[in-house]
């Protein structure tokens, strides 16, 4: 307290930082605590509320929610949408590690060449290549299928590649070096060296990589027919518009695992501050 | 060098008559055709049947199958929940294997699918119900092929927009000061000019319901063209020419249609910006059931959100049943001018639809699909999907044993005055110029800078614009 | 002022000239490489084919064969499986798969009779795998033959060639990068490149409209482009749109990529207690799909939505935050809304990159007595902005085909003066609604690639100028 006291300059500082860390929070927080406050509302219309209010208050919507699948099964759209993000993000991250650390440890022929054909592929409207996607699907029996849905994703995956290679170009290639002289081979240092030192960078990529099938609404709604193989994301927004409470109990509920992911990793994904000294 | 390219060229002379002698062998042959309909029942097969949400939801479609199970059993036939998402495209799916025997979809989106034979001709001697459809519901599923005119799909259920009012709101004195032609009905339910009137009275008002909300008239967004575009038919003009199957001939702008925009602006007028978006359609279950809007116009399925919302707040069956009134819609005034009754009235009309069955083109089981199909639109059938989805009965058999509505909305079909949706592909193209110019419109009243269509010339100018701006959605890029 | 603002403009003027002088001169020093180029090629292959000895033309009659006679077994029997399963693919796939990218089927079904006919859209993808199926045997031919050739050059020098094991040594170490990306670019071949490729030959077709399969489609050449270039409405259009979606791409990037690097520096500060806690929160935002918050903005700003509520009660005016008159509020709100949504990930993703950033650096600067915001742009944003650069134009170029956010806020519109769109639509929506809401693939595939010439040639110059493109290893 003695400290703050003798620093007037950097009490406010750290002030200030707390001031704009409780503006983010309720920015972002707001939304979401009306999405809440939704799925705790008696009438399942939108627009019973009073301004962000719902009338009523009750614990039915959940209980529906998990308990009324005659017609919405969410529970099956959830443990769908858990199967195909799971899988797709372990085979996505690794996918797109492998080619992000090739791209940026290998300086071979065809590299730049390759790099910005990644880049200009990317910029194609993704829609217009649905059709394509679709019937390549049909011919190869991938639709009604989980795992079509996980073979595209993470086949889609490595053209991400630029941030995690952006990510070991910064790793220096001096402890490549030491080990190669001692005889390592490339997979070797890349197993044993790199792949720990890019901790942060790898629970990075798991994420964004779940999150994408989790959310993702375009393409299992083109590819699963069947209301039983829905995820999520195509269940709620088959829903009525009447049930709007349904909906946003839905809502919340998907975002549960996302957050435990997150408190999960969060230890890897920001504990690399200290360890920065070690990396050099 | 000599010998090298010898020998490559070896490797792909090897390549390409090993491709040559199967491609020969492989040619596909070419089957004439004949009608898959040849009356005889596939044995051992399962339907897959596709119905809208609400069927499945109130439990329709559990009692249709387990009741066309049993009476087939003997054949094998099984009819399942095609488990699909209602509005699914046949197109998608059919080629491919993954569609549905049998389509339960509204009219637009069942004939889309006759452009590439994705649904099939059905034979009407073997339709059951022929006789007892009305023509103007045939007509909605019949389509000229190469010459021929072939029915596509069985009529079920009409849907054409009613009103919905909550007779315990209307002014206490009704019988004296509201009842003009002395008929015993409230004129503000029976014309449009009337029910202006009494809007504008109840919003300058500073009356509020229990939750402290303003009370409102006559309440109904005009974003959805389905619902808005009804007000230009009942003054002429039509969407498209030749009974709405001529494309090139569009009309919105056709006869004083104008005078439904006018209607249209007039009507916005006495409700609130809420009518411009779409927040008032949702809005209306609850907002009825809490007084807050006196009357809505919308489709007769949806009676159950009303009183599902009204026993949430507490009403009795019986108050429900007294006091919640659908009705036909009221007379609009032939002046265009919800302000001057001098001219006399003219009928509204609107637009509505007709949903029914239709067989998929990639069934295996034509047949046994085509007695599924008579077996759903059976007397029976229908008069208990009336019973459970208040759905309004397109077999006029049913419909005027039932009464009430159904009667009500088959008779307005009959006589026109619901305009069945077109069915051709072309009428995808009319929603966002529509919907586009009847938000603009409904904006008017309430914009502060200055009006964009209070003047008949402003109107008509925008109605040729919207016309010619759908033409060209159609045509342009054809 | 105005004199920093003259030198800053006469130095931008000068970058890009000299950019397009650059760029002028490697242009011409490419073409002038040319004929040396293709003269050693072609003597490299006229030096194998003059060369090659008998075991080295048995390879070329049928792969393998050649590697067979040297006793390397095991390669040889690889390639030889390889022709094999080719010729068996092309036998009863690819030779109808390529003769039916010729003609697109001459059959029509019908599905009414049961006439199955030809797909002209599945032998249009069927053949372009083909096609890939050649070129990539063409290539495994090709090495085959200069193994074989390889294999005669060491034996003839009389050394021993490697063995199999050895050259499978290789592919974990010097050959890694081959192995390893195996398997990403097949996938990225057949689900990213296949449909692009499909979706390009597309807009030389007739496809769309009513003739969608099972009518027969047919090639016509470049009949789309004719026609885009003839439509007098759609010029106007382009540009109106384009101008708006440059404008949004640049601000949304911009926007988002800053604001998640400050969240991610603000909590990365030393002061700040229970970081898990405060990150919490953007993170919440990110874990609920993106298209429920678009869902739920539109609701909120709706007429009848929470907002209005509020405006009404005390007393206001309903605003129409996203109506048909409100083209700029809108176009803030969807900045806005985009920001929300995009920078919990840019936020992460700064953090990731800080935590792997050289404190020492710091402490140097600190010792120096350097303030915190020169910390800041001496270390922290060239050390960030090199590492994210690329991830910067992924940025960008997927703000710019954000299609979601006014499709969702703003959906269903048609404005005066622009045909078929809102002014709010950005080229992806607008593609969209001519595409796949009217059904006229052929002319949106023709459109994309228009728009894909102009966006691409953007990208791609300011990714070559980037100092991440220049010199990947500064860090290393």
């Amino acid at each position: 307290m003695k400290k703050l006291v003798k620093h007037p300059k950097r009490l406010f500082g750290v002030a200030l930082t707390y001031l704009l860390l409780l503006v983010v929070a309720f920015v972002f927080l707001f939304p979401i605590l009306w999405l809440v406050l939704a799925s705790f509302s008696k009438s399942g219309s939108l627009y019973s509320f009073k301004g962000f209010f719902p009338t009523e208050y009750s614990f039915d919507t959940f209980k529906k929610l998990f308990v009324d699948t005659e017609m919405y099964n969410y529970p099956r759209w959830f443990a769908n949408t858990l199967f195909i993000a799971v899988m797709s993000s372990f085979l996505g991250t690794f996918l797109t590690i492998l080619t992000a650390y090739c791209m940026s440890r290998f300086h071979f022929k065809s590299r730049k060449a390759l790099m910005k054909t990644t880049l200009l592929l990317g910029m194609f409207p993704s829609f217009m290549t649905m059709t394509a996607v679709y019937l390549l699907c049909t011919q190869f029996n991938l639709v009604n299928q989980h795992w079509g849905l996980i073979l595209i994703y993470s086949a889609g995956a490595p053209m991400g590649y630029l941030t995690q290679k952006g990510f070991f170009d910064t790793i220096s290639i001096s402890v490549d070096e030491a080990a190669r002289i001692d005889g390592a081979s490339n997979f070797q240092i890349f197993i044993k060296i790199t792949l720990p030192l890019a901790k942060p960078m790898i629970v990075y990529t798991l994420l964004s990589s779940f999150v994408w099938p989790w959310s993702d609404f375009i393409l299992p709604k083109l590819l699963l027919k069947n209301k039983d193989l829905y995820t999520v994301a195509v269940g709620l927004m088959s829903l009525d518009n009447t049930e709007f409470s349904r909906f946003a109990a839905g809502s919340v509920f998907i975002a549960i695992p996302i957050v435990i992911f997150y408190f999960a990793l969060s230890k890897f994904l920001i504990g690399g501050l200290s360890a920065g000294a070690v990396k050099q | 060098m000599k010998r090298t390219i010898p020998a490559i060229a070896a490797h792909i002379a090897l390549l390409v008559a090993l491709i040559c002698c199967v491609g020969l062998l492989g040619n596909t042959e070419n089957t004439e055709g004949v009608s898959k309909f040849n009356g005889e029942l596939e044995h051992n097969v399962t339907l897959r049947i596709l119905e809208n949400d609400t069927a499945v939801k109130q439990g329709y479609l559990g009692e249709l199958l387990a009741a066309f199970n049993k009476q087939y059993a003997s054949y094998g036939i099984k009819a399942v929940d095609a488990n699909m998402d209602q509005y699914t495209d046949l197109a998608n799916d059919g080629p491919f294997g993954y569609g549905p025997d049998v389509l339960y979809q509204a009219n637009d989106a069942l004939m889309k699918y006759v452009d590439n034979r994705h649904i099939m001709p059905l034979p009407t001697e073997s339709i059951d119900c022929f006789d007892t459809v009305g023509e103007k519901s045939w007509q909605a599923y019949t389509r000229n092929v190469e010459g021929t005119d072939y029915v596509f799909g069985v009529p079920v259920n009409v849907q054409g927009p009613l009103l919905y009012y909550r007779k315990d709101m209307l002014p206490q004195n009704w019988q004296t000061d509201w009842d003009d032609d002395g008929d015993g009905i409230c004129d503000i339910v029976q014309y449009w000019t009337d029910m202006y009137r009494y809007s504008k009275q109840l919003k300058q008002g500073n009356e509020v319901t229990a939750d402290g909300a303003k009370k409102f008239g006559y309440m109904r967004s005009f974003l959805e063209p389905y619902f808005s575009v009804g007000y230009l038919y009942s003054y002429g003009g039509y969407t498209f020419g030749n009974n709405n199957t001529d494309p090139k001939d569009i009309g919105h702008s056709a006869g004083e249609s104008y005078k439904g925009a006018w209607v249209v602006r007039q009507l916005a007028s006495v409700m609130d910006e809420r009518c411009i978006d779409d927040s008032v359609t949702v809005t209306a279950y609850s907002a009825l059931a809490s007084g807050e809007y006196f009357a809505t116009v919308t489709t007769p399925d949806v009676y159950t959100l009303f009183v599902t919302e009204m026993k949430n707040r507490g009403y009795s069956d019986e108050y429900i049943e007294e006091n919640l009134v659908t009705a036909n819609l009221p007379l609009l005034p032939a002046s265009g001018d919800l302000e001057d009754e001098s001219k006399g009235w003219v009928e509204s009309r609107m637009m509505g639809g007709i949903q029914g069955y239709a067989i998929s083109s990639y069934t295996k089981a034509p047949n046994a699909a085509l007695a599924f199909v008579n077996f759903a639109t059976s007397y029976e059938m229908i008069l208990r999907r009336n019973e459970l989805l208040g759905i309004v009965p397109a077999r006029t058999d049913v419909a005027s044993a039932v009464g009430g509505l159904s009667a009500i909305i088959n008779s307005n079909l009959g006589e026109g005055n619901i305009v069945v949706m077109p069915s051709i592909s072309e009428v995808a193209q009319i929603w966002t110029p529509l919907q586009t110019f009847f938000q603009d419109l409904a904006k008017d009243p309430f914009r502060t800078d200055g009006y964009k269509y209070d003047t008949v010339n402003k109107i008509k100018q925008k109605l040729v614009e919207v016309d010619e701006q759908i033409y060209s959605a159609i045509f342009t890029l054809a | 002022m105005t004199a920093n603002n003259q030198s800053f403009w006469k130095k931008t003027a000068q970058g890009v000239k000299g950019f397009f002088t650059d760029l002028g001169k490697k242009i011409a020093d490419w073409f002038r490489g040319v004929p040396t180029r293709w003269k050693k090629r072609f003597d490299s292959v006229k030096t194998l084919l003059s060369n090659a000895n008998g075991k080295v033309m048995a390879s070329c009659f049928v792969m393998g064969l050649g590697q067979l006679l040297y006793a390397q077994w095991i390669k040889g029997l690889i390639y030889l499986v390889v022709q094999v399963a080719f010729v068996l693919f092309f036998v009863f796939v690819g030779a109808k798969g390529i003769v039916g990218l010729f003609t697109l089927g001459t059959v029509e079904g019908n599905a009414w009779y049961g006439v199955e006919g030809d797909n002209s859209v599945i032998m249009l993808l069927l053949g372009i795998l083909s096609v890939i199926a050649l070129v990539l045997y063409i290539a495994v031919y090709i090495a085959n033959i200069k193994d074989a050739y390889k294999i005669q050059c060491i034996v003839e020098s009389f050394k021993q060639p490697p063995t199999f094991r050895r050259e499978l040594g290789t592919l974990l170490d010097k050959n890694f990068y081959k192995v390893a990306l195996a398997l990403p670019i097949l996938g990225v071949c057949v689900f990213c490149i296949l449909p692009i490729i499909f979706m390009i030959l597309i807009a030389f077709t007739n496809y769309g409209g009513k003739t969608v399969p099972p009518r027969l489609v047919d090639w016509v050449g470049l009949e789309n482009f004719g026609k885009i270039l003839t439509l007098s409405d759609f010029a106007p259009t382009f540009f109106k749109i384009f101008g708006w979606n440059i404008l949004w791409a640049v601000l949304s990037t911009f926007i988002n990529y800053f604001a998640g690097l400050g969240l991610a520096l603000l909590l990365n500060r030393k002061c700040v207690k229970g970081k898990v806690f405060w990150r919490l929160f953007p993170i919440l935002a990110y874990a609920v799909p993106g298209f429920i918050t678009l869902i739920g903005f539109k609701f909120m700003f709706s007429y009848g939505g929470p907002i209005n509520y509020y405006i009404t009660k005390a007393g206001g005016n309903a605003v129409g935050f996203l109506d048909i008159d409100a083209k700029w509020p809108s176009r803030i709100i969807g900045l806005a809304v985009n920001a929300w949504l995009c920078i919990p990930s840019s936020m992460l993703l700064a953090t990731g990159i800080l935590s792997n950033m050289n404190t020492d650096l710091y402490e140097a600067a600190r010792v120096d007595g350097a303030s915190s915001w020169k910390q800041f742009t001496k270390i922290t944003l060239p050390y960030v902005l090199f590492a994210t650069m690329p991830v910067l134009i992924s940025q960008f170029i997927g703000n710019f085909n954000n299609f979601g956010i006014f499709y969702f806020l703003r959906g269903g519109l048609y404005i005066d003066g622009y045909f078929l769109a809102s002014d709010t639509d950005l080229l992806i929506n607008w593609l969209y609604n001519m595409s796949i809401d009217n059904n006229y693939y052929s002319i949106g595939a023709a459109i994309s690639i228009v728009i894909f010439v102009v966006t691409s040639v953007i990208s791609l110059t300011v990714y070559v100028l980037s100092p991440s493109y220049k010199q990947e290893d500064t860090y290393q």
